[in-house]
C-alpha cells in the first residue's frame, strides 16, 4: 500500500464518520443535493480508477477495494461514489476512444462533474430487448436524437455526463436492419434531460435516484461508446467488473459492527452476568467474524486475481464475492441487531439504518438471483465444452467410454479418498488446515461429478432448470469462499502474522460448515433424490399462481 | 278405501244420508265424494236392493282424464292465484295431516308430495321436508322388542322414510337435529331410516367441498349474469377479460315485435389476444359452436372462435435473439440436448388442439349474432379484420327439447370460399364504413 493511499484511506475514514456524512444519510428525504458539498471536497474527485494523468490515482484493483473498506462505513456515500465511477465513468475507461477520455475524464475525475449509468427502464430490468429509448440518426447524420426515459438511476439528479443505452437501427452485414443497443456519453447539456422527483427509498436515502427523461436530446455521432450496436458488451463489461469491491467494503462495515457490538455485549449485564456469556450471543459473534473474514479474503483474492498481468477475466469470482458478501451482510446486520434487542429497533443506534442500508445489496447490481444463474451457467458453459467430446461419445454408446463411466461411478459410490495434491509434502496448504483442504478436495471431485453427470442429463436445456442451477451456484461460491480462507490463512501462518492461530480457526468453522452445506446440495441434485423437494415446491407454486392466492381453508373452517 | 266408502254410502243411503254425509265430508276436498254422491243419490232410488250394496262396485268407466290423479291430488289443486309455492305447499301438507286422525294414506301421500316439490321449488327446503316427516305417525312404527327388529318393522313406511331422505340427498339437502329426532321418534334408533340419516350426516360434511370447481349453489337469474358466470367458470386464466357486447332489450314495451338484440358476453385473455395478434392471416379462423355448459340445472351455450393447428413443418422455432439478458446467458452454446430419461413432456393422453382465441355467450345461435360478437372483437384485436372467419355453425342446441334443431351442414369448400369471400368483404365494408 502506497503512502498516498494510506493517506486517503485516514481521510476517506475521518470523512466517513463525521456528522455530516450522518446526518445526510438520516435525513427522511434529501431536499438538496449533497453532492457538490463533498465534491468540493476533494474527497469524490481522487478516489478513481482513473489513471494519473487524467487527473485520477491509479488505483490498482487491490487498492481499491482497501478503500472501499473505509467508505463502506457510510451506505450512501459508498454508493453514490460506487454509481459515479464503478459504473457511470467505467464505460468511458473501458470502450471510450482516446478524445473521449481526455474530454470527459479530467472533470469527471476531478468531481467537477458527477456520473450516472442509464440502462433500467420501467419495461426493462434484466431484459436488454426490452429496451425502449430510441436514438434515431438525424437528417445532417451528425446527431443522434436520443428519445426515452430510464428509471431508478443513482446520482440521476446530480449527474451532468450521464452513459445511456439505447435502440438504434443497424444494417447487418447481410443488409437486414435489426434493433441493436448503443451506449452514448450524454452530457446535461445537450438539452431535453429532465429528472422526476429523489424516490423515497428504504434504506441509502443519502444518495440521490430518480428518473431521468431523454426528449430529443441531440447526442453528436463522437459521443457513441464502442460501436453503434456494440452497447450489449459494453453493458455487461461495465456490469460485471464493479462487483468484487462489495466484499470489503461490506467486510469494513462488519468489522465496524463487531465493535460496536462487542462493546454492549460485554458491558451490558443480565441475569448477573455479561450478555458476552451466554452461548447464543457468542455465537453471533462468531459468525459475525466468520464472515467478514471470508468475504475480506475472497475480494481480495479476486482484487489480487484481476490485477495479475494480461487481466484475467474474473467475472464469476466477482459475482461469486457479490453474492456472498451481500447475503452475509443481510445476515450479520440482522444478528447484530438481535444481539441489542430493542435497542437496536431504536433509530437513536445505527442498527437499524444500516440494515435498511444492506437490504440493497441484494437487489442492486445484479440481484443475487440472477447473478446465481450467471455463475452457474457460465460455469457450465466452460464445462460443458470440455467434457462435449465425453458426451458425445456417450451418446453414441461407445463401449469404453460406458464401461469407465460406470467403473469410476462405482468407485465413487464405494467412497474413495480423493487427494488433489493440496496438503502433503509439496502441498500449499499448511498441515493445521489439513482438514479443510481435505474437504475441498472432496467437494471439488464430487461437483466434477455432478456437473458431468447434469450436462448428461440436460445438456442445453439446463437453462431453464433454474433450481438446479442455484444449488449448483451455491456450490461454487462455498468452494470459492473455502479456497480464499485456505488461502489465506496459511499465508498467515507462513507469514507469522499476529493472531494467526485464530485465523486458523475461523477457516475450519467455515470449511466445515461449507463442506457439510455442499453435500447436501451435492445430494439433491442426484436424480430421483429423497432430499430434493423441486417437483413438490413446483406444484405448490403452480396452484398458488393458478388461483393467485393462498388457497388453504382457515383453521378454524367447518363443514357443518 | 273406496270399498269401504262405498259401505258406508250405502248405509247412509238406507238411511237416507247419502247427501248430509257427502256435504259433512266436503269440509276437505275430497276426491272419491263427488263422483260418489251423486251416484249415491241417483242409485238411492233404486238402492233399496240390499245385495247389490254390499258387493264392491267394479271400477267405473273413467270419465276422468287420462292421466289417473292419484289419491289426494287434489290437496295440491293450484290455490286461487295459481301461484305454487312454499305457502300453498305446506298448507296442503298441513290440511292433509288434519284431515284424518289416523293419517291413512300417509305413504301415498307422502310419495305424491314428494313428487309435487320440484313443481313448489320446495325441493331444496330442509324445514319441508321435516314437516313432510312430520305427516308419519309417532311411536307406531318403533321396534319394540327383538323380532321387531330382526325383521324389518313396518316395511312400507320405512320404505317411504328412506324415500324422502333419498330425495333430500339428491337435492343437496343436508338434515338436521328436527329430522334426527322425527326419525327417532318415527322409526327408533335401529331403523333403516336411521342409518341412512347417521350415513348422510358424515358423508355430506366430508362432500361438501369436493369439487374443484365449485358452482354456486343460487344461480344468477339474469343472462347476463349467467353468462359471465359460465366463461369465468370454462377460463382457467384468471387475468381474462369479460366483455359484454350487447345487453339484452328490456321487454317492457308490448310490441309484436320479436326483440333481435339478444345478449352477446364473451371473454378472452390477454395470451390469446397476443396469440390472435400473431395468427397468420393467410388460415382462416373459425367460430365453431353451440357447445353446451351445465351449471346445475341450466343449460348455458358457447361458441369458440379457434383455429387449427399449424402442420409441424410450419410451426416457427422462437427465436431467441442473440442479446437477451444483460447478466447471464440465455443459451448455452453446447450441441447436445435433454438426454431421454429426462423427458417428461410426451404424455400420451394430452393431445394438442388447435388455439382457442375467445369465448362467447349469446342468446341467439344465429350468424348474424355472432358476427356483432367479432365486430366487438375486432376493436381489441384489430389483427382480426385481416383474418378470414368461416362460421361453422351445428344448428342442434340438442340439450333442451324445446328449441327447434335445424341441423347446418358444414358448407363444403367451394361455399366456403364463397362464405370467407362474404366475410372479408363484410369485414373491409364495415371497416371501411
Amino acid at each position: 500500500m502506497s503512502g498516498c493511499g494510506l493517506f486517503l484511506c485516514s481521510v476517506a475514514a475521518r470523512f466517513c464518520r463525521t456528522p455530516a456524512a450522518f446526518t445526510v444519510s438520516r435525513r427522511p428525504l434529501v431536499t438538496s443535493p449533497p453532492s457538490r458539498a463533498f465534491a468540493k471536497d476533494l474527497f469524490l474527485g481522487k478516489i478513481q480508477k482513473v489513471r494519473r494523468r487524467r487527473g485520477g490515482l491509479g488505483l490498482s484493483n487491490t487498492m481499491y477495494a482497501r478503500l472501499g473498506e473505509v467508505i463502506g462505513l457510510d451506505a450512501s456515500i459508498a454508493v453514490t461514489l460506487a454509481a459515479h465511477q464503478a459504473i457511470g465513468l467505467k464505460g468511458i475507461i473501458l470502450a471510450g476512444s482516446k478524445e473521449q477520455k481526455a474530454r470527459y475524464l479530467p472533470r469527471l475525475a476531478s468531481g467537477e462533474h458527477v456520473a450516472a449509468f442509464c440502462l433500467t427502464e420501467p419495461a426493462s430490468g434484466s431484459d436488454a430487448a426490452s429496451i425502449r429509448t430510441r436514438a434515431t440518426l438525424s437528417a445532417d447524420k451528425r446527431h443522434y436524437i436520443l428519445n426515452g426515459a430510464k428509471v431508478w438511476i443513482t446520482n440521476g439528479g446530480l449527474a451532468n455526463v450521464f452513459t445511456v443505452f439505447a435502440k438504434t437501427e443497424v444494417v447487418d452485414s447481410n443488409g437486414s436492419v435489426k434493433d441493436k443497443i448503443t451506449a452514448f456519453i450524454v452530457e446535461r447539456d445537450f438539452g431535453g434531460i429532465t429528472n422526476g422527483k429523489p424516490e423515497d427509498k428504504m434504506g441509502i436515502r443519502g444518495s440521490n435516484t430518480c428518473e431521468v427523461h431523454f426528449e430529443n436530446t441531440r447526442v453528436p455521432v463522437e459521443n457513441v461508446l464502442g460501436e453503434v450496436g456494440d452497447g450489449f458488451k459494453v453493458a455487461m463489461n461495465i456490469l460485471n467488473s464493479g462487483r468484487f469491491s462489495m466484499g470489503s467494503t461490506v467486510a469494513g462495515m462488519l468489522k465496524k459492527l463487531i465493535e460496536m457490538t462487542a462493546e454492549y455485549a460485554c458491558m451490558r449485564k443480565q441475569f448477573n452476568r455479561n450478555l458476552s456469556e451466554f452461548g447464543l450471543i457468542q455465537e453471533k459473534f462468531a459468525l459475525m467474524a466468520q464472515k467478514a473474514y471470508v468475504m475480506e479474503s475472497m475480494a481480495y483474492l479476486t482484487a489480487a486475481m484481476l490485477d495479475a498481468p494480461g487481466s484475467p477475466d474474473c467475472s464469476i469470482e466477482a459475482a461469486t464475492v457479490k453474492v456472498f458478501s451481500s447475503e452475509g451482510a443481510w445476515t450479520c446486520v440482522s444478528e447484530a441487531l438481535q444481539i441489542l434487542g430493542g435497542a437496536g429497533y431504536i433509530r437513536d443506534y445505527p442498527y437499524e439504518r444500516l440494515l435498511r442500508d444492506s437490504r440493497i445489496l441484494l437487489i442492486f447490481e445484479g440481484t443475487n438471483e440472477i447473478l446465481r444463474m450467471y455463475i452457474a451457467l457460465t460455469g457450465l458453459q466452460h464445462a460443458g465444452r470440455i467434457l462435449t467430446a465425453r458426451v458425445n461419445e456417450l451418446k453414441r454408446g461407445n463401449v469404453t467410454t460406458i464401461m469407465e463411466t460406470v467403473g469410476q461411478r462405482l468407485r465413487d459410490s464405494l467412497g474413495r479418498s480423493v487427494d488433489l495434491g493440496l496438503t502433503g509434502k509439496l502441498g500449499v496448504v499448511h498441515p493445521s488446515l489439513a482438514d479443510g483442504a481435505h474437504k475441498l478436495e472432496e467437494n471439488v471431485y464430487y461437483f466434477g461429478r455432478s456437473v458431468e453427470t447434469l450436462l448428461l442429463r440436460f445438456g442445453k436445456t439446463i437453462v431453464e432448470e433454474q433450481l438446479v442451477l442455484k444449488r449448483v451456484a451455491n456450490v461454487l461460491i462455498n468452494l470459492y469462499g473455502m479456497t480464499a480462507v485456505l488461502s489465506r490463512a496459511s499465508r498467515s501462518i507462513r507469514l507469522g502474522l499476529r493472531d494467526h492461530d485464530h485465523e486458523v480457526l475461523l477457516a475450519n468453522i467455515f470449511c466445515s460448515e461449507a463442506y457439510h452445506q455442499n453435500l447436501f446440495t451435492l445430494s439433491q441434485l442426484d436424480k430421483h433424490s429423497p432430499e430434493n423437494l423441486d417437483e413438490l415446491v413446483k406444484k405448490v407454486s403452480q396452484q398458488i399462481l393458478a388461483k393467485r392466492a393462498y388457497i388453504c381453508t382457515h383453521p378454524l373452517e367447518q363443514t357443518s | 278405501m273406496s270399498w269401504a266408502q262405498a259401505i258406508l254410502l250405502a248405509r247412509g243411503l238406507s238411511r237416507g244420508w247419502g247427501g248430509i254425509c257427502s256435504t259433512a265430508l266436503t269440509g276437505a276436498p275430497f276426491s272419491q265424494v263427488p263422483p260418489q254422491a251423486p251416484r249415491g243419490l241417483r242409485c238411492s232410488a233404486v238402492a233399496h236392493n240390499p245385495d247389490s250394496s254390499l258387493v264392491p262396485r267394479p271400477p267405473e268407466p273413467s270419465r276422468r282424464p287420462v292421466k289417473a290423479l292419484a289419491v289426494h291430488e287434489e290437496l295440491f289443486r293450484p290455490a286461487l292465484d295459481g301461484t305454487r309455492d312454499k305457502a300453498n305447499f305446506v298448507r296442503a301438507v298441513q290440511n292433509f295431516a288434519e284431515y284424518n286422525v289416523h293419517k291413512r294414506g300417509h305413504v301415498d301421500f307422502i310419495y305424491l308430495a314428494l313428487r309435487k316439490m320440484r313443481e313448489y321449488g320446495v325441493e331444496r327446503d330442509l324445514s319441508v321436508y321435516n314437516l313432510l316427516l312430520d305427516v308419519f305417525p309417532k311411536e307406531v312404527f318403533r321396534p319394540r322388542n327383538i323380532f321387531h327388529s330382526i325383521f324389518i318393522h313396518y316395511p312400507r313406511q320405512q320404505e317411504c322414510g328412506i324415500a324422502v331422505l333419498e330425495q333430500m340427498e339428491n337435492h343437496g339437502v343436508m338434515p338436521n337435529n328436527e329430522t334426527e329426532f322425527l326419525l327417532m321418534q318415527i322409526f327408533g334408533r335401529k331403523s333403516y331410516p336411521m342409518l341412512k340419516l347417521v350415513r348422510m350426516k358424515l358423508w355430506f360434511t366430508r362432500f361438501k367441498n369436493i369439487n374443484p370447481f365449485p358452482v354456486p349453489r343460487d344461480l344468477p337469474q339474469d343472462p347476463v349474469d349467467l353468462a359471465s358466470l359460465a366463461l369465468r367458470h370454462m377460463e382457467p386464466d384468471l387475468s381474462a377479460r369479460v366483455t359484454t357486447y350487447q345487453m339484452p332489450l328490456p321487454k317492457d314495451s308490448p310490441d309484436t315485435m320479436d326483440p333481435t338484440e339478444t345478449h352477446i358476453v364473451g371473454i378472452q385473455s390477454p395470451e390469446q389476444q397476443s396469440a390472435l395478434a400473431r395468427h397468420d392471416p393467410v388460415r382462416p379462423i373459425f367460430v365453431e359452436g353451440p357447445f353446451s355448459l351445465w351449471l346445475r340445472d341450466k343449460c348455458v351455450y358457447y361458441h369458440i372462435l379457434r383455429a387449427d393447428l399449424l402442420p409441424p413443418e410450419e410451426r416457427e422455432v422462437e427465436e431467441i435473439p442473440e442479446e437477451w439478458n444483460l447478466y447471464y446467458p440465455m443459451q448455452l452454446d453446447l450441441t447436445y440436448g435433454r438426454s431421454g430419461w429426462d423427458d417428461y413432456k410426451f404424455n400420451i393422453d394430452e393431445v394438442e388442439e388447435g388455439p382457442v382465441f375467445a369465448i362467447c355467450v349469446a342468446g341467439a345461435h344465429d350468424q348474424a349474432t355472432l358476427a356483432k360478437w367479432i365486430q366487438g372483437l375486432q376493436e381489441t384485436n384489430p389483427a382480426l379484420a385481416r383474418i378470414p372467419v368461416v362460421f361453422r355453425l351445428s344448428g342442434s342446441s340438442g340439450e333442451l327439447l324445446a328449441s327447434s334443431s335445424e341441423l347446418e351442414e358444414p358448407p363444403p369448400p367451394p361455399p366456403e370460399g364463397q362464405e370467407e369471400e362474404e366475410d372479408s368483404q363484410q369485414r373491409q365494408q364495415q371497416g371501411q364504413s
